[in-house]
């Protein structure tokens, strides 16, 4: 499982006073107004940096961390993720599922076939598609209760039930 | 201008015979369909139709909340990339409908 989750991505300083500009990667953008800290990667793990300030503009978050009193300093920070550990995550409603403990699972029929690796998530207005990564080609199957039958993150194993979905793979199933 | 309503919604001729004859034999497998333009109806309701979004059918379950929308508006013909690759580890969730 994964350990730590990125919230943002630093696109740029913003201002002169050491502010940096962050776009939110997490579905909530006032996500940010309950962290007190992120986490920066570095060459030795992960460093800590306490926010000192935070406000909105548009999509964007305006960080401002502690220490980061320069434009020069913010500069550092450019192109970088902030990150925080599973354990400050947000705690999710049933049947909803992090997109990276999802990515990479392995996906096997209710029979115990196996089908393929989960290699990306379509949004659509509806229900989300989970793209599925075949010997057969992409197979994309829609990410539904009575479809997905279990999800396993831990062994990242999703299991699903076919009846019905004939149309969708290349092959009988 | 919107559409006369003496002509009804419109829905491909071959997407309303596969949905009526899956509704009379009580059958549900996915309908694949080219026809982005066709308006969904409450006989659609509980299916699942692959719409087509240039490349690939993209499988779309139909609730009620989407009657009268295109079938068009839910397979989105343009993929939206943010920072982080497919697969990044980001707090971004997904939902089972």
């Amino acid at each position: 499982m994964t350990e730590y989750f990125a919230v943002g991505y630093v696109l740029r300083p913003q201002g002169i006073k050491g502010e940096i500009k962050v776009e939110p990667l997490t579905d909530h953008i006032r996500r940010f107004d309950e962290l007190d800290t992120v986490l920066l990667e570095d060459s030795d793990g992960y460093r800590q940096l306490n926010i000192e300030n935070i406000r909105y503009i548009q999509d964007a978050v305006i960080l401002k961390i502690q220490g980061y009193d320069d434009v020069n300093c913010a500069e550092t920070l450019r192109n970088k993720y902030l990150w925080i550990p599973r354990s400050m995550a947000k705690e999710l409603p049933e049947y909803t599922y992090f997109m990276a403990d999802i990515i990479g699972c392995s996906v096997k029929t209710q029979g115990g076939d196996m089908i393929g690796t989960v290699k990306d998530i379509i949004y659509t207005k509806s229900n989300d598609v989970y793209v599925i990564d075949s010997s057969s080609g992409d197979i994309l199957i829609p990410a539904l209760k009575k479809v997905v039958k279990d999800v396993d993150v831990r062994d990242k194993v999703i299991t699903i039930d076919t009846t019905g979905l004939e149309g969708l793979f290349p092959y009988d199933v | 201008m919107s559409r006369s309503v003496r002509k009804g919604p419109y829905v491909h001729k071959s997407l309303t015979k596969k949905v009526r004859e899956m509704n009379k034999n009580g059958k549900k497998a996915v309908i694949k369909t080219w026809s982005r333009a066709s308006t969904i109806t409450p006989d659609m309701v509980g299916h699942t139709i692959a719409v087509h979004d240039g490349k690939k059918h993209v499988p779309v379950y139909i609730t009620e909340d989407m009657v009268g929308h295109k079938l068009g508006e839910f397979a989105p013909t343009r993929t939206f990339r943010r920072h982080g690759k497919a697969g990044q580890s980001t707090e971004e969730t997904t939902q089972l409908l």
